[in-house]
């Protein structure tokens, strides 16, 4: 019973689509198969995504392409040291009539229609900024003009790079929470892949590859019932879950799990984190990527492929620690599912 | 008349009738020179062993006579094979000529006996005299001679023990020790050591060879591991559980023989990681799709149904097989 069964055949068109829309967005972005993956089990498990990585990995021209295929209303704003919350929703300026305006900023601009919100280099913002972030990511709402605006369909996909750190604010921890994924992105290392990035003309221009995407290949009004549908659909199985609580402790108590880093005292690694919220986003992941590998049933396979993704960002190390975050998180997400047996 | 009488042993060892069988035989002679009878030599008797004879025993005596050559022993005078007293028979009697020699030829007459004195004690007996006639075989000659043989004697002994002469001193009855052969024990002491090594270093290499204790928990030998579970599982009453068990052990095996967990679809980089095991692509693949039914799918009872325990032991019979030849040809 690998396949998804006749009865769900809305959730099989939609898988169509789903492929579908990866292929789109992989004739912009190439050599970053897996970020596109991830980037569409985001979309359907109505997930906020950060992006982190190098400049010019392609980070903004992925976001920009997943915005023209996933139609809806797209807004971008730029993170800066001096951003107010106030900025994102209100405009103000003097109208022609000498007189001082207020209209909606970026975020109430689209009102509803709003679907991706796009942030780059989130880190120069200030807290006060993430904090209206978190509201917007966690509610889906903001009060602005006395009253509350609701984004049903709102995705936040922000970025940062982490070649800086001066004059940045590291995202606080229940922003980090939020984001349903923190996907790294590489240059591709393929030589190949390299020589065509350098040399075809067709990624000199940014502008021009994102028109090459197909524009609104999924409806972004009914993604919401498709991923309840799939959230439903996706079978989960006693022996899984259990998997999943022992990878949920091996996590939170490394140590205890028999796991051993080199240079690492793992007793004294993990600060917190791993919230029940990042293990529940970490089985709709799953699932999400259980229905586009074209199944009804959850595998460890699944919660391996979003595993790092959905989990490393979420996860605070000791001080000590946090400066080697880079190098010690992969290596602990690598060794917890090594180290735990599935089923 | 010459004769040779036994001479008594000097050195009695364990009893008088042994002792005697220290002398090697016993050679009785008896000249008759008859004066009538001038073509007869002298007759000799020649016993091998005379002594220690008990009852029922047969011993033999050879008796030469000297005869003028053309002078033959009347086979009619020879004595008949049968009783000659109550305690003694003939059994065997037969006469040959031997070499001539100064006008003389020697008579060889090979007697055999057997005794039926049943002796309480050693004792010497006399076997009987006899005559034998000796013809001339020349024709129409009427000329004989007749050689007499004279009794000699034998020792007879009881076949039980004796009682000894009683004397003084009770320790004189000891014989002296003959002296314990000293042999080295070096030699054998080294080889036992030698075989009992070879013996351990060969069951050592057998059980390292088929992963048996204490070898078990090898990483190297993960499926000899896990055959061994699936074996116990196979035997099991509750099928179902029996199941599970068994293809937990197997994803045991391949976990500890890749060093990492091996899900399903690692199966492909797996089987690249490790040759040795590419001729199981298909039935690893069923297990897979097995382990997903009884673990992850919504009905773990079809799995039975397509990959039956019996198969789910064979392969992992094979897999150990695999990995034994693997480890044996020094790559895995």
């Amino acid at each position: 019973m690998n396949q998804i069964r006749p009865a769900d055949a809305a959730l099989t068109d939609w898988r169509q689509v789903a492929l579908r829309f990866e292929a789109e967005i992989a004739k912009a972005v190439i050599g970053q198969e897996r970020a596109i993956r991830l980037v569409t089990i985001a979309i359907f498990a109505r997930g906020h995504v950060l992006l982190e990585g190098d400049v010019g990995v392609g980070k903004t021209t992925l976001l920009r392409a997943v915005a023209r295929a996933l139609g809806g209303a797209y807004e971008r704003v730029e993170g800066t040291v001096d951003m107010m919350p106030a900025d994102l929703i209100y405009h103000t300026y003097l109208a022609e009539d000498g007189r001082p305006r207020i209209e909606p900023g970026p975020v109430l601009r689209r009102a509803e229609d709003l679907s991706v919100f796009f942030f780059n280099e989130i880190n120069r913002a200030r807290p006060q900024v993430h904090s209206l972030l978190l509201r917007l990511m966690a509610e889906r709402s903001v009060s602005a003009f006395n009253r509350e605006y609701r984004f049903p369909y709102l995705q936040v996909f922000a970025d940062r790079n982490r070649v800086e750190r001066e004059e940045t604010f590291e995202l606080p921890a229940a922003a980090r929470d939020r984001f349903l994924m923190e996907i790294g992105m590489e240059a591709p290392t393929d030589p190949g892949m390299r020589r065509r990035l350098a040399f075809d003309p067709l990624f000199h221009d940014t502008d021009a590859l994102i028109q090459e995407v197909a524009q609104d290949v999924i409806d972004q009004a009914s993604v919401a019932g498709i991923a309840a549908a799939i959230q439903h659909g996706i079978h989960a199985s006693p022996a899984l879950e259990e998997y999943v609580v022992r990878l949920w402790s091996a996590i939170r108590e490394p140590g205890q799990a028999g796991i051993a880093l080199p240079d690492v005292a793992m007793d004294a690694l993990v600060q917190g984190g791993a919230s029940p919220r990042g293990v529940a986003f970490l089985i709709r992941a799953a699932r999400v990527r259980a229905w586009l590998e074209g199944r009804d049933m959850l595998l460890p396979e699944d919660l391996r492929a979003v595993f790092p993704e959905t989990m490393a960002h979420r996860i605070f190390l000791e001080p000590v620690y946090e400066m080697r975050r880079e190098s010690i998180l992969p290596a602990l997400c690598r060794a917890v599912l090594d180290r735990v047996p599935a089923p | 008349m010459r004769t040779r009488a036994i001479e008594p042993p000097r050195v009695p060892r364990e009893s008088p009738v042994v002792a005697m069988a220290g002398l090697l035989s016993v050679l009785l002679s008896g000249l008759l020179p008859l004066p009538a009878e001038a073509q007869i030599g002298a007759v000799v008797v020649r016993s091998p062993r005379p002594f220690g004879l008990f009852v029922g025993d047969r011993f033999g005596a050879t008796v030469e006579i000297e005869a003028v050559d053309g002078f033959a022993p009347q086979a009619a005078s020879l004595p008949k094979p049968g009783p000659l007293t109550y305690w003694l028979d003939l059994t065997a009697v037969s006469v040959a000529p031997g070499p001539a020699r100064d006008g003389n030829r020697l008579w060889r007459l090979s007697l055999t006996y057997q005794t039926f004195y049943a002796a309480l004690d050693v004792r010497r007996l006399d076997v009987p005299a006899f005559t034998v006639t000796f013809a001339s075989e020349a024709p129409r000659a009427t000329t004989s001679a007749v050689a007499e043989v004279p009794s000699w004697p034998i020792g007879v002994s009881p076949l039980r023990e004796i009682q000894p002469p009683p004397v003084a001193d009770p320790v004189e009855y000891l014989r002296p020790e003959s002296p314990n052969p000293r042999r080295d024990p070096a030699l054998p002491g080294a080889l036992a050591w030698a075989f009992a090594g070879l013996g351990l270093a060969g069951l050592l290499a057998l059980a390292r060879d088929r992963a048996w204790w204490p070898f078990r928990h090898r990483p190297a030998r993960a499926f000899a591991a896990a055959w061994r579970q699936v074996r116990r599982q196979a035997v099991r009453r509750d099928a179902e559980a029996a199941y599970r068990e068994a293809l937990l052990a197997l994803h045991r095996g391949l976990d500890r023989t890749d060093g990492r967990r091996v899900m399903g679809e690692d199966l492909a980089g797996f089987l690249v990681r490790h040759p040795a095991y590419a001729a199981l692509t298909q039935p690893l693949d069923r297990f897979f799709r097995a382990s997903r039914e009884v673990f992850f799918g919504r009905d773990p009872s079809l799995a039975q149904r397509d990959w039956p325990m019996p198969d789910l032991v064979a392969t992992a019979r094979r897999l150990a097989a695999a990995e034994r030849a693997a480890n044996a040809g020094g790559h895995s």
